[in-house]
């Protein structure tokens, strides 16, 4: 695939693109080449003070680095903790034998995803070989560096307690104990010489000759700076430690990995020419497979070594490759993920995607509950019910209402179809008094059915139109019709997975499933609520600005400890919500009200004109609101949008402070506290960091591309 | 359908539609309902709970403010508080003390790392960059944990604490500086420094106006800061002949309490009967035009109705909903009368303020941080980092982006007519950006706030976690979420009325 013509994919018109409405802005000319020599002069030490930065914060990094290389692989560090409570961060209290669901519900995110990027992401250029090997020499060299700055493992006893040297013996009788005595003093020497270095060149006038002498000292200096800073750990003090090369030699796999990298890089980099790695491109989604491909046979191939806690035993093998209940399922997940995508691009080129969008979007909406309900809760439904009443309540509305709506969307329907609906509000409204005096019985599901029915034949006339139109709109009621009686049969039903928490899964599985559902019932309510703050409509207006400025203006823990505390006093005797119904409850309605925010936002974007223009052409407010301003509002506020999708991901940890067991309190609280890890809370914390991180960093990625994109900053 | 044709067409002809397809009838129809709705809604939540309250044989009452707490806080100005209301007063202060110094640290370094994000330097920009993308992805909880886990990794607390022995303290205990210590003449002395302000203004704009008048360089900010300093120079000495100030908060605070309940809630029902009346006053002068008041719609008449409407509610509030509310208005007015005057004693002749070293004192075994210096826990420390370090990251963005919205031609023109690169952001870019990170900015300011209350997860005695201690003794959770709602909401009102203030000058400015 050479320059983004020739790729075959390209040349198709893109949806992605379509859906954007406006071409790729043209590529930037590139700057020339800079040899390493003019790059450094250029963004390093182009002035005196400019070079003085460079040292100085160089110097810190190093520092930085090495406090945190030495913290994370210190000897101190219990990462075989991490290593077997995987399953309990990622899963907690699900059981090991219906493990084969949690692996269904991956597998079908994995397809999701595999046909939703190959059929609707844009290929754009992707990255570029230069690029590409730049980045493999800049890991490669940063995993070298890394190898070189962490100190030396302590030398342990048969029970695993450092030796103990003679202190007064390792200071001052040899070189390396003299710098580590003084290292602080050596280091601050030479930085003093490098800004008088800096100084002396800026007096003279030689930076701006562009010469290289100045950053050939200054590159000395620096050089003998990161020498201080790796020999001085080498000093055996109080603690023995291992010589260098023991040290090196220990560090072999780390080595291999760092030239592999590093030589592959410098491989493509003179391989092919300056203009071949410039023009030619790699999609980033292949980089990703094959970084995904290799991780998966690693975990064939390393000894990674096998960890668990099994029944109450922890199990450890450090010699073997890991347990093949784990490298199974993520190599068929990678295969599910490649071929999926492969599959997803076939039918892009076979010129699919129009038809597969729309399908492809409700199937991720539905995808949620499915995967929630029907998978991993296995709930055990009572066929006699359901066949006895279920399903002829089912039929019952999707024929009646399909009837409705048929009746309703009728283009000349007039007085009548007004009458008929305020009927049915009348009904659904009725219903529910009767629930609240106990007048006659009812069930719950009926009742919303009516009410869903009501609301749509109130909405009917603003959709009327031909007879694929009104077609079309029964099959969408019958659909949503047969949805929702489903699920609601699937969550009255009792869960055959028995777990010994309250909550079916623990770990990031709630972490996500509480973010997910969180923001699918935020969304709605949110962009309602930014309708009515932006209404002429006072009461609206004061009802939303209330709600809004009240949930802003508390903090969310506040709201969960309401929700998972105390609602149920406001509930009737008969109802009661979870806990992470509840903090579900408050997450949701501490989003809407930023969504809301963030909408509102892009309905002040709207220009006045299309409101009068839909006035012209005679919308109801409603066909204007929903086919006119939403879909201009909404696309302006999708980088806001996906910043407070991240920001609900990210407070999903205050699920900890409540008291479930999602990923924080795992890491936090629940190895630390098991017999074999007491007190072992950096390891997990630190990973936990690391997962959150990854996925909240790409999400922000992600959603600085779109707004690029979209160009929202431009207009 | 003819049929519908002939209504629709007579009702066409007498002028006006029936009222069930009346647009402004149909509109406030709606809005009514749904009103309806959530009040109903509330209604309906609030007597279920009251219901529920009463079965258990509890009642909503905040009485228990008053009662003792059988638990010390970790830190804040009370750590042995004598009552629940003390205790949530003193976990109150700490909440505005780490909000107040997380504001300004996070200021400070947001700031600095969104210049350098700018940076023509490769290295400083990265650094900053990496800053940034670490710290706001990872959520602030479990960065506020996980320093509190790093913290516990510090040495033990000594005799001879360092680093910095006396003045920076670090061990597993948390960190402890010099503190500004208020001592017995602040309040008097705060009077001078009020004249000081007041001085200094009418100074400062006297030599603004002869700037301007004739083009000398006038020190207008100089001269305020000096007039500031004399008066408070002075004060420092002089402020004991304010000893008679208490006396007449005293008087006030007498009259004060004299008031019958009847009066405030007359006083309060005048005042909304005024309020309606002034916005009713306010729309109809909108609606004036030269040649006389504009013919109102029906939209109109209904906000005018529904203004009187929401005036009576509130009166009906006052008289019957609530009628404690006026005689509780009395009590804690005296009551503050009465602290305030207290605070301006005659006897009170000391320095207004001293500056205390942080010490270290033993008691039994072990050695513990002394009562001298500012001294944060390991949990505040946690909190403090990781708000600071959070908010930071977002500053940045913000900085960031307010720069980059400043034309790239004023940079230039700033080069060309030879300003030196630090005078250029001073003068030129920053008060240019400023105007574009204000509100984002205000925004942060909220959120840290907020997320102090984070200090839960980790100890730190904020507001949240001492109301926690409060409801887990005395069972009023109920109460002290209602108290923490409010705390809150004011938190925030206070940082949007100071952050719209900025912005309403900054927009001044801009004319």
């Amino acid at each position: 695939m050479t320059a983004p013509m020739g790729d075959p994919a390209a040349t198709v018109v893109d949806p992605a693109e379509a859906w954007a409405g406006e071409q790729e802005p043209a590529r930037k000319p590139e700057e020339p080449s800079l040899s390493a020599g003019e790059w450094l002069s250029k963004n390093l030490f182009s002035s005196a003070v400019n070079s003085v930065l460079t040292v100085v914060f160089t110097l810190l990094v190093l520092l930085a680095v090495r406090g945190l290389l030495n913290f994370t692989f210190s000897e101190e560090r219990t990462w075989r903790a991490v290593k077997t409570n995987m399953r309990f961060l990622f899963t907690h209290a699900y059981p090991q034998e219906q493990y084969i669901r949690i692996w269904v519900c991956v597998g079908a995110i994995a397809v999701m995803s595999g046909l939703s990027v190959g059929l609707l992401a844009r290929t754009g250029a992707g990255i570029s070989l230069k690029k590409l090997s730049m980045n493999l020499m800049g890991t490669g060299g940063v995993i070298g560096l890394g190898i070189l700055l962490r100190e030396p493992s302590a030398m342990v006893d048969d029970e695993g307690m450092a030796l103990h040297g003679d202190p007064a013996a390792a200071v001052g009788d040899s070189f390396v104990g003299w710098l580590d005595a003084n290292a602080l003093a050596v280091l601050g020497v030479l930085v003093l010489a490098n800004v008088a270095l800096a100084a002396w060149f800026h007096l003279q006038g030689t930076y701006l000759r562009d010469g290289p002498e100045p950053r050939v000292a200054h590159g000395v200096l620096m050089l003998a700076s990161v020498g201080v800073l790796i020999v001085q750990q080498y000093a055996t003090g109080e603690i023995v430690r291992e010589s260098f090369a023991d040290a090196m030699a220990d560090r072999a796999w780390w080595w291999l990995g760092a030239v592999v990298l590093a030589g592959s890089g410098a491989a493509l980099w003179f391989g092919l020419g300056d203009a071949r790695r410039r023009n030619t491109f790699v999609p980033a989604i292949h980089v990703f497979f094959a970084g995904a491909g290799i991780m998966v046979l690693s975990a064939w191939l390393y000894p990674w070594g096998h960890y668990a806690f099994l029944e109450g035993e922890f199990i450890s093998e450090p010699g073997s490759t890991v347990a093949m209940t784990t490298k199974l399922p993520w190599t068929v997940m990678w295969a599910l993920l490649v071929g999926t995508f492969l599959l997803g691009r076939a039918l892009s080129t076979a010129g699919a995607v129009s038809r597969l969008r729309v399908p492809l979007n409700l199937l991720w909406v539905m995808t949620p509950f499915v995967l929630y309900w029907a998978v991993l809760r296995d709930p055990d439904l009572d066929w006699d019910h359901v066949l006895s009443t279920d399903i002829p309540m089912a039929v019952f509305f999707a024929v009646f209402g399909g009837l409705v709506v048929w009746y309703l969307t009728h283009p000349r329907i007039g007085e009548a179809g007004r009458i008929m609906a305020v009927v049915l509000v009348g009904v659904a409204v009725l219903n529910w008094v009767a629930a609240y005096f106990g007048w006659y019985p009812m069930l719950q599901k009926a009742r919303i059915s009516f009410l869903l029915l009501a609301v749509v034949a109130l909405l009917a006339h603003n959709f009327a139109g031909d007879r694929t139109q009104r077609l079309r709109l029964v099959a969408a009621w019958v659909a949503i019709m047969a949805v929702f009686h489903w699920l609601v049969t699937l969550v009255n039903s009792p869960s055959t997975v028995e777990t010994p928490t309250d909550a079916l899964i623990g770990g990031f599985g709630i972490t996500l499933i509480v973010a997910v559902f969180t923001l699918l019932a935020a969304f709605p309510l949110g962009v309602l609520l930014a309708l009515a703050r932006t209404s002429k409509l006072p009461i609206f207006r004061v009802l939303s600005t209330a709600y809004i400025e009240v949930f802003r203006g508390v903090p969310l823990i506040t709201i969960l400890f309401f929700f998972t505390l105390i609602f149920n006093l406001f509930l009737p005797d008969n109802m009661s919500l979870t806990d992470i119904a509840g903090a579900t409850i408050g997450f949701a309605l501490f989003s809407a009200a930023y969504l809301a925010e963030n909408v509102r936002g892009g309905l002040q974007a709207v220009r006045q004109g299309q409101y009068e223009a839909s006035d012209a052409v005679g919308l109801t407010t409603v066909q204007r609101t929903l086919f006119i301003v939403l879909p201009q509002s909404l696309r302006v506020s999708i980088p806001p949008l996906v910043g407070q999708v991240i920001a609900t991901f990210k407070e999903t940890s205050l699920l900890a402070v409540v008291g479930i067991f999602d990923f924080l309190r795992i890491a936090d609280k629940v190895i630390s506290a098991q017999s074999e890890f007491l007190g072992v809370k950096r390891e997990g914390l630190l990973f936990a960091s690391f997962i959150y991180w990854i996925f909240a960093y790409n999400m922000s990625k992600h959603s600085q591309r779109l707004e690029k994109r979209l160009g929202v900053g431009e207009r | 359908m003819s049929n519908t044709d002939q209504t629709t067409l007579a009702a066409t002809q007498s002028g006006r539609p029936p009222f069930y397809r009346d647009a402004t009838v149909v509109k406030w129809l709606a809005q009514v309902f749904t009103l309806l709705l959530v009040v109903f809604a509330l209604f309906f939540l609030t007597t279920q709970a009251l219901e529920n309250l009463n079965r258990q044989g509890i009642e909503i009452k905040y009485d228990f403010l008053g009662i003792g707490l059988g638990s010390d806080l970790r830190e804040g100005i009370d750590t042995d508080p004598d009552t629940a209301g003390r205790a949530l007063w003193a976990g109150a202060v700490n909440t505005i003390r780490i909000a107040v110094g997380g504001i300004i640290a996070a200021t400070i370094l947001g700031v600095l790392v969104g210049v350098g994000r700018l940076s023509s330097n490769w290295i400083v920009n990265r650094i900053c960059s990496i800053f940034i993308e670490t710290a706001r992805n990872i959520p602030l909880l479990v960065q506020i944990i996980f320093i509190w886990a790093l913290v516990a990794t510090l040495p033990n607390v000594e005799l001879d604490q360092g680093p910095i022995n006396g003045v920076l303290h670090l061990s597993n205990k948390g960190v402890s500086v010099p503190r500004l210590h208020i001592d017995d003449g602040f309040y008097q002395w705060l009077i001078f420094i009020a004249a000081g302000v007041l001085v200094g203004w009418w100074v400062k704009r006297r030599q603004d106006r002869r700037h301007d008048a004739t083009g000398q360089e006038t020190y207008p900010v100089a001269s305020f800061v000096g007039v500031l300093a004399l008066f408070g120079a002075v004060g420092w000495v002089a402020h004991p002949i304010f000893g008679w100030v208490g006396a007449i908060f005293d008087f006030i605070g007498d009259g004060f309490s004299s008031l019958t309940p009847v009066i405030v809630q007359v006083v309060l029902s005048l005042a909304a009967l005024a309020a309606a009346a002034w916005w009713i006053r306010r729309f109809l002068a909108r609606r004036r035009t030269p040649a006389g008041l504009m013919k109102l719609t029906d939209d109109d008449k209904f906000r005018i109705i529904f203004a009187g409407v929401g005036a009576l509610a509130v009166i009906a509030f006052v008289l019957v909903g609530w009628p404690g509310l006026s005689s509780w208005i009395i009590n804690s007015g005296t009551d503050l009368l009465e602290v305030i005057a207290n605070k301006f004693g005659d006897g009170r002749t000391g320095r207004p303020m001293d500056i205390k070293a942080p010490d270290v004192e033993q008691i039994g075994n072990f050695p513990n941080p002394g009562p001298a210096g500012l001294n944060l826990t390991q949990g505040g420390t946690a909190v403090f980092f990781g708000v600071v370090l959070y908010t930071a990251s977002f500053i940045a963005e913000i900085v960031r982006g307010g720069i980059l919205a400043v034309p790239k031609g004023q940079t230039e023109a700033a080069l060309a007519v030879g300003l030196r690169r630090v005078t250029m952001l001073r003068r030129v870019i920053l008060p240019q950006a400023f105007r574009v990170i204000l509100p984002p900015l205000g925004n942060q300011y909220l959120n840290l706030t907020k997320n102090t209350s984070l200090a839960i997860a980790v100890g730190y005695s904020d507001f949240v976690q001492v109301g926690q201690i409060v409801y887990n003794q005395t069972g009023k959770t109920l109460e002290v979420i209602s108290l923490w709602m409010l705390f809150y909401l004011a938190c925030s009102l206070t940082i949007s009325v100071i952050v719209n203030f900025f912005n309403i000058r900054m927009k001044i400015v801009e004319r």
